[in-house]
């Protein structure tokens, strides 16, 4: 027998999960909203429902959002017989963690605020530990190899004052770790999965960047390695009109993000539409395993569909917050 | 000899009874490990998930009835005791042999087509006709093999 029959039941459960994930109609519904608390009602009566009538104050949706996820992932926690699957997707909320907490700490030497609000408990880490390890600076039980990682954090920022090399550090972690979580994994789609998000993270860099006018030299240690891309190509990319970066890595499954480049005027309406397109052309990596009744992929395939389905909440609910057009709401929107 | 001829045909009775019973064990548990991730979720799908989950215990049956058949023919069901030498006891082992290895391989595959459709039918309880189609088919092959081990059972002469 396989091993992964061992997900008939993860991967069933999952399924009769996904009736619970907002459907289009519930996404215009919340666009059709008037204004924000008419969006949180709406909100209400879906699976978020329960967590907005814990919510002590008016208009707040975001710990809503944040206690769904944590539903979900600790569900996951229960029956996914590979602790790494759900790791490899909470490990993105420790780097955050991370990054508040260091961030906080360098802040604080120079008199500023620590930001403590913006913690979250997705993180495979308790944000206690995680307080308490930094503020002590005692990071001998941090996991992950975050005890050696965090070290060199504050001594990059003790000899250089940027904080840019910081996140940039932490980063490059974030990636390595989720290539040795998928590593030891004993099928192919996690590993695949990882590969892709580090090719899409080096094109929303490279995006980002050559709008910031970076030269490849400054750009490239910005690149992080173990996507099917190689860092050269990527590198070379940056002197490169955004229009032609399509054709330039056609030999990349990551040019799908790129598609209709050339339909921008600039680099700024390209990165607002390539956010999107880059977590739709994530969503198809991992879509071609829900055929499969017993892939583990699936786990992956459903956790990345509900932090897809958060993100898209959490932009209708702060685009009609701040009175933003339906229409560029709409366009931002993740398929779900 | 005659204890020898009876021994191998016992023998094909335990291959039909053992081997298509362990398989539809297998294929049971596939699809009852799937049905219990559903109804963990949704408990008012149980009558549905029932049926998907009973269809890969067929085969356990029809080794069961083979191996029946086999030690009948062999008087070991009471009646007076045949006797039955090598030749005639290695065809009837033989003859055990179809359901023995259909039952079991298909019995695990019908299992996984089970739990496929009960994953269906979480998302489109509305098509629950053809989710039993489906591992209905696999079924189609178990029959066949039941059918040739009745056949050949009865074609040995004793």
């Amino acid at each position: 027998m396989t091993r992964s029959i061992d997900y008939g039941y993860a991967v069933s459960r999952l399924r009769a999960m996904e009736n619970r994930l907002l459907d289009p109609g519930a996404f215009q519904r919340l666009l059709d909203s008037e204004d924000l608390p008419s969006a949180i009602r709406v909100l209400s009566e879906t699976s978020y429902g329960k967590w907005i009538l814990e919510q002590q104050q008016e208009n707040q949706f975001e710990p809503a959002i944040e206690a769904e996820l944590q539903y979900v992932y600790s569900e996951a926690e229960r029956f996914v017989p590979d602790p790494g699957l759900y790791q490899l997707c909470r490990l993105p909320y420790d780097i955050h963690n991370i990054k508040v907490l260091l961030k906080g700490l360098f802040n604080q030497k120079r008199g500023g605020v620590r930001r403590m609000d913006l913690l979250t408990a997705l993180g495979n880490i308790p944000v206690d530990d995680l307080v308490m390890a930094i503020e002590s600076e005692d990071y001998r039980l941090m996991p992950f190899g975050f005890h050696r990682t965090v070290p060199e954090c504050v001594m990059l920022w003790e000899q250089a004052h940027d904080i840019l090399q910081v996140e940039r550090l932490l980063d490059e972690k974030l990636f390595s770790l989720q290539l040795l979580i998928v590593g030891v994994m004993p099928f192919d789609g996690a590993r695949l999965f990882v590969r892709h998000r580090i090719d899409a993270e080096n094109i929303r860099n490279l995006a980002r960047l050559k709008r910031m006018g970076y030269e490849a030299a400054q750009a490239a240690p910005f690149f992080h390695n173990g996507g099917f891309v190689s860092l050269d190509r990527i590198v070379s990319l940056i002197n490169e009109p955004f229009e032609g970066w399509e054709r330039l890595l056609a030999f990349a499954d990551v040019s799908k993000a790129l598609s209709g480049g050339q339909e921008h005027a600039d680099l700024d309406s390209l990165l607002v539409d390539l956010e999107r397109s880059i977590d739709d052309y994530l969503t198809g990596v991992l879509e071609k395993f829900r055929y499969s009744s017993f892939a583990p992929e699936n786990v992956l395939y459903f956790l990345w569909k509900k932090e897809i389905e958060a993100r898209n909440v959490r932009i209708i609910l702060v685009g009609i917050g701040n009175g933003a057009d339906k229409a560029v709401l709409r366009r931002l929107l993740r398929h779900v | 000899m005659d204890q020898l001829g009876i021994m191998l045909a016992v023998l094909g009775a335990a291959l039909a009874a053992g081997l298509a019973g362990s398989g539809s064990a297998i294929g049971v548990g596939i699809a009852g490990e799937a049905g219990a991730g559903i109804m963990t979720e949704d408990p008012g799908k149980f009558g549905l998930v029932l049926l998907l989950q009973a269809l890969p215990g067929t085969q356990g049956i029809y080794g069961l009835l083979t191996a029946f058949f086999a030690i009948l023919k062999v008087g070991l069901l009471g009646g007076a005791t045949v006797s039955v030498n090598v030749w005639q006891g290695l065809g009837i082992l033989f003859a055990c042999l179809p359901i023995a290895i259909a039952g079991y391989y298909s019995a695990i595959a019908q299992g996984k087509t089970s739990a496929a459709c009960i994953q269906m039918i979480a998302k489109r309880p509305e098509e629950t006709g053809k989710a039993v189609i489906l591992p209905a088919m696999v079924e189609t092959y178990a029959v066949l093999a039941l059918l040739m081990s009745i056949i050949l059972l009865n074609s040995i002469q004793l």
